[in-house]
C-alpha cells in the first residue's frame, strides 16, 4: 500500500515538475527564434543568454526530479 | 540520495577510494599527459595535434572573453579553462563502453559527492575573487540597493553554487538512469538513442556551468 503511494507520489513529482518549466521554455525559445529573425546580427548574443535561461528553468525540473528518485529509493 | 557508492580501497586508513575517484584519476592522467605531450612538442609551425590543441584552447578563450570581457576573462582564466575540460571529459566518460557498469569506473559527475565538491570550489573561488578584487564593493553589494535585502543576498550567495551543482548531477545522473533503463528494455539498439542525445547534453551541461560561473564572477568583481 505505502509502496505504491510513493510511486504515484514519484510521479507526479516529475510530471507536475515538468509541465511548468516546459511550457517556459517554448515560451523562450518561441521568443529568441523571433528575435533572431528579426534581428540576425544579434543572434550570438541572443544565443548564450537563451542557453543560461533555459539552464536556469530546466533547474526546476531538475529538481522535481531528484524528489522523484528520492521518492523511489525509498521503495 | 541516490546509491551509494562502494569503496574500493582505504587510502591512508580514512580516504575512501570510490569508482569515480578511479576515473576521476584516469582523467586527470589524461589530461596531463595531453598537456606534456603537446607543451613538450611546441613547434613554430604546428601538426595536426598541436593544430587540434590550439583551436581548442583559443574557443575556450574567446568563450570566456566573450563572457567577462579581455582583461577579466584572461586573468580568470586558468580556473574557468580548468573546471570546463575537467567536467566535459567526466561527463563524456559515461558514453564510454562499459563506463557504469561495474563499481570500478563510473562517470564522476553522476555522482552528487563530485558535483557538490565543484559547487563549494565554485564557492571559495568566487568569495576570494569578489574580496580580491575590491573589498569596499563586494561588501556593498550585500547591501544595495537596500539594507533590508542582506538575508536574501546572502542565501542567494548559497543557492548559487548549490544550485550549479544539483544541475550538473541531476542532469548527469538522469541521463544515466534513462540509458540504464533502456537497456533493460532492450540491450542492443534502445540505449543508443539515449547516448547520441547524451553526446549534445555532455557538452552542454559543461558550457551551461562555466557560463553561469563567469557570470556569477562578473557580477561579483564588477567595476565600478
Amino acid at each position: 500500500m505505502t509502496t505504491g503511494i510513493i510511486a504515484i507520489a514519484a510521479a507526479i513529482a516529475i510530471a507536475i515538475s515538468t509541465l511548468g518549466p516546459a511550457i517556459a521554455q517554448g515560451i523562450t525559445a518561441k521568443t529568441a527564434m523571433e528575435s533572431i529573425a528579426r534581428q540576425p546580427d544579434a543572434a550570438k548574443d541572443i544565443r548564450s543568454t537563451l542557453i543560461i535561461s533555459l539552464a536556469l528553468m530546466e533547474a526546476l525540473t531538475i529538481y522535481g526530479l531528484l524528489i522523484a528518485f528520492m521518492l523511489i529509493s525509498k521503495i | 540520495m541516490g546509491k551509494e557508492s562502494k569503496v574500493l580501497i582505504k587510502l591512508f586508513g580514512f580516504l575512501d577510494v570510490t569508482g569515480e575517484v578511479v576515473t576521476m584519476w584516469i582523467i586527470l592522467g589524461l589530461i596531463a599527459v595531453i598537456s606534456l605531450i603537446v607543451k613538450c612538442s611546441l613547434k613554430e609551425r604546428p601538426g595536426r595535434f598541436q593544430n587540434m590543441i590550439e583551436t581548442a584552447v583559443e574557443s575556450l578563450d574567446n568563450f570566456f572573453t566573450g563572457n567577462l570581457g579581455k582583461p577579466k576573462g584572461r586573468k580568470y582564466f586558468p580556473f574557468l579553462a580548468t573546471l570546463f575540460v575537467f567536467i566535459v571529459l567526466s561527463n563524456y566518460s559515461g558514453l564510454v563502453p562499459g563506463v557504469g557498469l561495474t563499481d570500478y569506473v563510473k562517470a564522476p559527475t553522476a555522482c552528487l559527492s563530485v558535483t557538490a565538491a565543484l559547487g563549494i570550489i565554485t564557492f571559495i573561488f568566487l568569495q576570494t575573487s569578489g574580496i580580491r578584487h575590491n573589498v569596499r564593493h563586494y561588501f556593498k553589494h550585500f547591501i544595495s540597493p537596500i539594507a533590508v535585502m542582506l538575508p536574501l543576498l546572502l542565501l542567494d550567495e548559497f543557492i548559487k553554487p548549490a544550485s550549479l551543482a544539483l544541475r550538473l548531477y541531476g542532469n548527469v545522473f538522469g541521463e544515466e538512469t534513462v540509458t540504464e533503463e533502456l537497456y533493460h528494455i532492450m540491450p542492443i539498439g534502445a540505449p543508443v538513442i539515449m547516448m547520441v542525445l547524451s553526446l549534445l547534453f555532455c557538452a552542454l551541461q559543461a558550457i551551461v556551468f562555466t557560463m553561469l560561473v563567469s557570470i556569477y564572477l562578473d557580477e561579483v568583481t564588477e567595476t565600478e
